[in-house]
């Protein structure tokens, strides 16, 4: 109750704070006095980073940012948690950054209060490197009201981070086959039940994504908005939502899926599979160094295999990969470095700056073997951990490439990623809407109806609610905000597509 | 354990105790019984710090599995030699080691030097000073009229703005005072009849005989310091100087917000903390002010005012 208040405070205040340029200017001076101890025409530049387990400011990494472009850098850093509120109380306060790197409900939200500086001139005159590195598709989500607000950082370019692992071993003890469709998926998961009891799939409320994904793609639902003749409609609309449901609710009522469900954690649902108490459960490649070498422990005789997606009624697999921008490096209006800023990010992205920011040195941090880069470790994981974290934005030509030297550093987590990827190829679909500009009314509802939807969504695949009240979800869905959601992604669906 | 010793410092100097009776066969039964029942229960609150410690010292596999209880699975030290080494996590000792030792000597030096006066009848207003003290204690600014004060004293983002606001506590200046209130006028008077000023009063009659309830405000700012972590969170964003428990809390909540949501940032996601060094982590930040009770303990004597005067 307090914290919702404070917020909307906050709110208010950086509304008010902002369009009142405030004469409180002066008070800033004193906090960034150190900046003529820069040396030359290149000042110190103060950045304000989102929450990471390191201290930048003593990071090799970051260390190279400012060897490499001549720019002193000295970084603070977001909070863990409240990170939203905390950053409302500094840009009211003016504190005195020249960068930030802000998520995308952030950054809409400061670009719209007018607290972001508008980057196309700055771009234009210092931005040859910026301009090479970033696609056109990733500029259209940094712009609000055709103005660039923020260089967009697309990330890995990293596609596929789940899918259902099997234990192998007991399918080949069983007889059984491969699971290629939800049909074939139920029978191997009653003959496990019958023969091994243990608990033949796992999953969590708290995983969205355990909820969605191979499963529910087979029936068909895969992105948050689906186009249905020129018009978006939301996946708890479809009548696919539905189906996907009643198969889980069957699921569970004969005990194929975990019972505990509704209270698993994460951090459970592993534990079920690495101590052999589970049979299937939807893992990410990044967690798969942990799982697998915990169930190896246990059993060392055990074996895994990924379930290839899943084919739906017509004989097709799809996949949902999230896409997009993750987030924006974006210059306050009251920075005092305005063209510096800018400066060092293009100098960033200056193709060999960018690479050995990326990947360190070769024959130091990385290794080139058949046209792939290889770690050398530790010397990498040393110095170049927190490597893209440091990001402003990326060569999205290259990026991908490098990025894939940080899964080689340990076996098990290369053969799961890349046999993900693998797995993934062709199958990839992205939402219609993930290159849209922030959408005020989607950014605003996104997490609470994402919230409200995996409660009911238990609730049915328990059998706490009948699906004969899916209706009533669906009200309640749109009364908390769905209905005006689906006006602002229609609105912007039509006006980009005419 | 501090509720029990607080309570004899709250009312004041302790009454004399009743002399023992005697007990019957029964009687003694029952009360083994009893302190064998309560020990057990009183144990069980230890229980998780074992676990935590069999956690620490598991391989990462065997908590992964879920299957560390009280005793380590695949037992290894790695993970403390790991934190010891990790710069963050020294910091962030260093940070709120000073913080507690600067910040419970201050505030017990000027919470002590408020209560004094304020304890004496013949200061001159003593009732509206209180009264002002007491309405601070139910009535503030709020967070942000409060940030944008520390912004404007230029304390946001230094070590001083997580103890100058909490310098005097109202509370527990009003438990010092109520207990000078209850110390004898007589000895006051003796000392002055000495010669002695109102400071050398102070140190040398009130002081000595306040020992209990010294220790025990001591204690309660030392813990209030070494646990706080909001404060920090809201005014510190240098890297550098968070104190030990907001660099936990972030450590924990991070891992778990990476779990949870698989469309996180993957790098982050694979640099989230093995569960194994989460859990030294936490041991290593609790042990130090645990010492501390201990060497407090001596101070919670009973009785120190027993027979000082006649009346």
């Amino acid at each position: 109750m307090v914290k919702k208040l404070s917020v909307l405070l906050l709110g208010a205040l950086l509304a008010t704070a902002v369009s009142a340029c405030g004469g409180n200017d002066s008070n800033n001076e004193a906090g960034s006095s150190s900046s003529s101890g820069g040396k030359g025409d290149k000042p110190e530049l103060r950045m304000l980073m989102q929450y990471s387990r390191f201290d930048p400011n003593q990071d090799y990494s970051a260390k190279a940012v400012s060897t490499l472009t001549g720019y002193p850098i000295k970084f603070d850093m977001l909070p863990a948690e409240n990170a939203d509120e905390k950053l409302n109380l500094l840009v009211i306060n003016k504190e005195p950054y020249d960068l930030m790197k802000l998520s995308a409900p952030q950054f809409y939200n400061l670009a719209s209060t007018g607290a972001l500086e508008p980057l196309d001139d700055r771009i234009e005159q210092f931005g040859g490197n910026i301009k090479t590195a970033i696609s056109e598709k990733s500029w259209e989500s940094a712009k609000i009201d055709g103005k660039i607000y923020g260089i967009p950082e697309t990330g890995s370019g990293v596609a596929v981070s789940e899918e259902l692992v099997v234990r192998q071993d007991w399918l080949d003890e069983l007889g059984l086959k491969m699971p290629t469709n939800t049909d074939e998926l139920y029978t191997v998961l009653k003959t496990i039940k019958e023969k091994k009891n243990v608990i033949p799939l796992t999953g969590s409320k708290e995983a969205v994504s355990s909820l969605l994904g191979d499963i529910a793609a087979a029936f068909g639902v895969t992105t948050d908005w689906v186009d249905q003749n020129g018009t978006l409609v939301h996946q708890i609309e479809t009548p696919q939502m539905k189906d996907f449901l009643a198969y889980m609710n069957k699921l569970y009522a004969e005990g194929l899926l975990d019972v505990e469900l509704p209270l698993n954690t994460a951090a459970k649902v592993m534990e079920k599979f690495a101590n052999g108490q589970a049979a299937m459960f939807k893992l990410a490649w990044y967690n798969a160094p942990n799982a697998i070498n915990a169930l190896m422990a246990n059993e060392p005789n055990a074996k895994v295999s990924l379930v290839p997606y899943l084919k739906d009624k017509t004989g097709k697999a799809t996949v949902f990969a999230a896409s997009g921008t993750t987030w924006y490096a974006v210059v306050p209006k009251y920075a005092k470095h305005k063209d510096d800023a800018v400066k060092l990010l293009d100098a960033k992205l200056q193709p060999d700056v960018f690479k050995e920011l990326a990947i360190g040195k070769e024959g130091v941090h990385h290794e080139v073997k058949d046209g792939k880069y290889y770690p050398i470790l530790p010397k990498f994981n040393d110095d170049l951990s927190n490597a893209s974290v440091l990001m402003t934005g990326v060569d999205e030509t290259h990026y991908p490439d490098y990025w894939a030297a940080r899964v080689r550093k340990d076996p098990t987590l290369q053969a799961y990623f890349e046999n993900m990827q693998k797995n993934a190829e062709g199958l990839i679909v992205t939402d219609p809407i993930a290159l849209a500009p922030p959408i005020p009314e989607v950014a605003k509802n996104k997490l609470n109806l994402l919230q409200l939807q995996v409660d009911w969504m238990v609730n049915f695949i328990s059998g706490t609610e009948p699906l004969t009240n899916y209706d009533a979800f669906v009200n309640e869905w749109k009364e908390q905000g769905g209905d005006e959601m689906t006006k602002g992604a229609n609105d912007w669906y039509k006006s980009a597509k005419s | 354990m501090s509720s029990l010793t607080t309570k004899s410092a709250l009312t004041g100097p302790p009454a004399r105790r009743s002399s023992k009776i005697r007990k019957s066969g029964p009687e003694k039964l029952f009360d083994v019984c009893n302190y064998t029942l309560f020990t057990l229960i009183g144990l069980t609150t230890l229980l998780p710090f074992v676990n935590l410690l069999a956690k620490s010292l598991s391989s990462e596999e065997a908590v992964v599995s879920g299957i560390v209880g009280l005793l380590p699975v695949g037992f290894q030290f790695g993970t403390y030699r790991f934190v010891l080494q990790d710069a963050a996590f020294l910091d962030a000792l260093g940070t709120s080691v000073t913080l507690t030792l600067i910040g419970t000597a201050c505030s017990l030096l000027l919470t002590t030097l408020t209560a004094y006066p304020l304890s004496k009848p013949r200061l001159a207003g003593r009732k509206w000073l209180l009264l002002l003290f007491i309405f601070t204690m139910l009535f503030s600014g709020g967070l942000i009229p409060t940030y944008l004060l520390m912004h404007n004293l230029h304390l946001v983002n230094t070590l001083p703005v997580l103890f100058l606001p909490a310098m005097v506590n109202v509370f527990n200046m009003l438990v010092i005072k109520n207990y000078f209130e209850g110390i004898p006028d007589s000895l006051e008077e003796s000392a002055k009849l000495d010669g002695a000023g109102n400071i050398r009063i102070l140190y040398a009659i009130y002081l000595p005989l306040s020992l209990p309830v010294l220790a025990t405000i001591a204690l309660f700012f030392a813990v209030y310091f070494w646990n706080d972590y909001f404060n920090a969170m809201i005014y510190i964003s240098n890297p550098g100087l968070k104190p030990l428990q907001l660099f936990l809390k972030e450590l924990l909540a991070s891992s778990s917000d990476f779990l949870r949501n698989a469309t996180m940032d993957p790098d982050q996601a694979m640099n989230t903390a093995p569960q194994s060094i989460q859990a030294a982590s936490v041991l290593l930040a609790t042990i130090p002010i645990l010492l501390v009770y201990p060497f407090l303990q001596k101070y919670f004597v009973k009785g120190v005012l027993v027979g000082s005067v006649k009346e």
